[in-house]
């Protein structure tokens, strides 16, 4: 667990960050990318299953970010749970937008992901190991997969996971538990396998 | 993380772990918890893994570049295009604007088509004969318009 005296001293820095966004200082955007770009590109990418589509959503965040940031209230929450929210509403509407393309046959969506077929040749097992955990993540429901996501990336608890998805600590804890529950099912079934095919 | 990286972002993001930005925290985390020989409980090496599958590479001064240069366009573009009509509500404003506009243009074509339809009723309801090409709306007849007194003598 952080401690709480670390934790006020980072959400500090993100807030003096926003706030001189705010004032319209590209630098400080730039430092802002640099603390959370890559965990929300991690996240906007595993959410989406989508490389490209992750990119975009995560620059249109910094976008809103310039635009919105004198409307950040650091007495309501955490400057990271913020930006989280906003990635995941983007991330949302991406879904949705590319679930129409494909309905109207516009688009032929696959995830980018790669596949655990594909990766069942992987040489080691570590390999194989992460291949099965993202297969595992991608047959998660959406909402799971972003609290487990939101945990394992953002490094959020489970009142900042309830405050990005909209809904209350108990219910962010359920969905949370059942998504680990799921995955370690998962895991075991692929392992269970994996031995049955050696023996 | 390897021993490179870890001291790398420390330089970079000082000295405590637990106020690097995520992901880099969880992932110094589990390097000073392999180094230590340690073990995670369950929940925190699942995390660990998740996040482990869940990474890929990208790079954070390009995004940074990305940003910019899309904050730089949008600027713009704004200062050439009001900014009232990129917003949804200058966008709809127009939509109705051009559909006012193209139902006064239907009337007033439709208004033109009517005055010659008119004149055709208005002929049929006094029974003159149409012409079939188009000519004059009411044609010559015996009787129509001829004088009353010359048709009694017939």
């Amino acid at each position: 667990m952080v401690p709480a005296a670390v934790q006020h001293e980072k959400a500090r820095e993100d807030d003096e960050l926003l706030a001189r966004v705010a004032a319209g200082n590209q630098g400080a955007l730039s430092e802002l990318i640099a603390r959370h770009g890559r965990g929300l590109r991690v996240f906007a990418a595993r959410y989406l299953g989508n490389e490209g589509d992750a990119e975009d959503v995560v620059q249109e965040v910094f976008v809103t970010v310039w635009k919105q940031a004198a409307r950040f209230d650091p007495a309501r929450g955490r400057a990271s749970t913020w930006l989280y929210r906003i990635t995941a509403n983007r991330c949302i509407d991406q879904r949705r937008r590319r679930a129409l393309r494909s309905f109207i046959w516009l688009d032929d969506v696959r995830d980018e992901v790669p596949s655990l077929e594909a990766d069942a040749e992987a040489t080691t097992a570590a390999r194989q190991e992460l291949a099965i955990v993202r297969d595992g993540l991608s047959r998660l429901p959406e909402r799971q997969r972003m609290a487990v996501l939101l945990r394992a990336v953002g490094d959020l608890d489970i009142a900042a996971i309830a405050e990005v998805m909209g809904g209350s600590a108990g219910s962010a804890e359920q969905l949370l538990v059942r998504g680990r529950r799921a995955l370690r099912d998962h895991l075991a079934m692929a392992a269970a396998g994996r031995e049955r095919k050696s023996s | 993380m390897t021993r490179d990286e870890f001291e790398r972002n420390k330089r970079r993001f000082g000295d405590t772990v637990e106020t690097w930005p995520a992901p880099l925290r969880q992932q110094a985390r589990a390097f000073m918890v392999d180094e230590a020989g340690l073990d995670d409980d369950p929940d925190t090496a699942l995390d660990r893994l998740v996040l482990e599958a869940s990474l890929v590479d990208g790079d954070d001064q390009a995004l940074a570049r990305k940003v910019l240069a899309r904050i730089d366009s949008d600027r713009t573009r704004s200062s050439v295009v009001p900014r009232f009509f990129l917003a949804p509500a200058g966008l709809a404003a127009c939509a109705a604007a051009a559909l006012l506009a193209v139902t006064v243009v239907g009337y007033q074509v439709a208004r033109q088509q009517d005055d010659l339809q008119d004149s055709e009723l208005l002929a049929l309801a006094s029974g003159a004969r149409l012409t079939d090409e188009g000519g004059p709306g009411i044609v010559d007849e015996p009787g129509i318009g001829a004088d009353p007194i010359e048709e009694d003598s017939l």
